[in-house]
């Protein structure tokens, strides 16, 4: 790895940390509904940086974010945890076998639908465990994940745009 | 870089996908009620102490026997009446079918109650004096 690619990862999962405390400070209508804009960082350096960037950026951001606030050995850590690598690895997965199908906006909606479905999974064994309250509940966090998806993946495209257009007009320079 | 261009610049599998949770998810939201399976179940009590716990979706007819004598009871298409009673007033048969609630004929001292499977073992809210 190069010192390079050090420093971006570790800028990238600067602003992924930020972008999660801010968030944690603003008011949800359900206390567990949050927006994920954390997952913005993931989509710009997936598709800037590859798959490999992405998923140290993920875990940078999950484990020093759960340092953080406190949560770290303890279940919201997994869930935290096994949403965020699944969501990356999924979203990784559709642009190794079909680059260009989607575009930042469906790689957003791909990513918050796999991270919600992992943790009501993950929260299914860990703490609810009663299979109708999970069977209740799926429907709205997918309602609520698709929106929040494309919200992100609407704010993903235009930060990647505008980093582009920066780029070539530096080389252009 | 305004949102419209962006808007445009998603791709067709980007909207497909879009859509297709958005309605997989709000069918599920109106739906699911309707999917799962109904918990509800039907309690027979006869001078206060329960006889029968049956499943309100099983259709079937059965008599129980109180103090005055038969009191008959049938369970179909996730309602429930009484059919013959040996009282006088002939009040809860003329209750007629029951969804929820409860059918009480005091003087063969049956109860016939509908509710959660849940809320039974459930014990009381809160005690006083």
């Amino acid at each position: 790895m190069q010192l390079r690619d050090k420093y971006r990862i570790a800028l990238l999962s600067a602003f992924a940390i930020g972008i999660h405390g801010i968030e944690s400070l603003l008011p949800s209508p359900i206390p567990w509904m949050r927006l994920g804009l954390a997952n913005v960082i993931t989509v710009i350096a997936l598709l800037l940086y590859g798959f490999r960037t992405a998923m140290l950026v993920t875990l940078v951001r999950v484990i020093i974010s759960s340092l953080i606030t406190g949560t770290f050995p303890g279940p919201a850590f997994i869930l935290s945890l096994g949403g965020g690598v699944l969501s990356t690895m999924s979203m990784g997965f559709v642009v190794l076998l079909a680059p260009g199908l989607f575009s930042a906006v469906g790689l957003s909606i791909i990513g918050a639908f796999m991270h919600n479905m992992t943790q009501l999974i993950l929260a299914y064994f860990l703490i609810i465990q009663r299979i109708e309250a999970v069977l209740l509940i799926a429907p709205v966090i997918t309602l609520a994940g698709t929106l929040t998806g494309t919200l992100n993946g609407l704010v993903s495209e235009t930060v990647i745009r505008n980093l582009k257009k920066d780029i070539i007009e530096k080389k252009h320079k | 870089m305004s949102l419209r261009k962006i808007l445009l610049n998603t791709t067709g599998a980007d909207r497909i996908l879009f859509l297709l949770l958005l309605s997989v998810s709000l069918f599920g939201i109106f739906f699911i009620k309707d999917i799962m399976p109904q918990s509800k179940s039907v309690l027979i009590e006869v001078n206060g102490k329960p006889v029968y716990i049956l499943p309100l979706d099983k259709n079937r007819i059965l008599s129980v026997e109180g103090p005055a004598g038969n009191t008959t009871i049938e369970i179909k298409d996730h309602a429930v009446r009484v059919t013959d009673s040996p009282c006088s007033n002939k009040l809860c048969i003329k209750q007629g079918w029951i969804q929820s609630g409860s059918i009480v004929c005091l003087p063969n001292r049956v109860v016939v109650t509908v509710g959660n499977k849940d809320r039974q073992k459930d014990g009381p809210d809160a005690i006083t004096g």
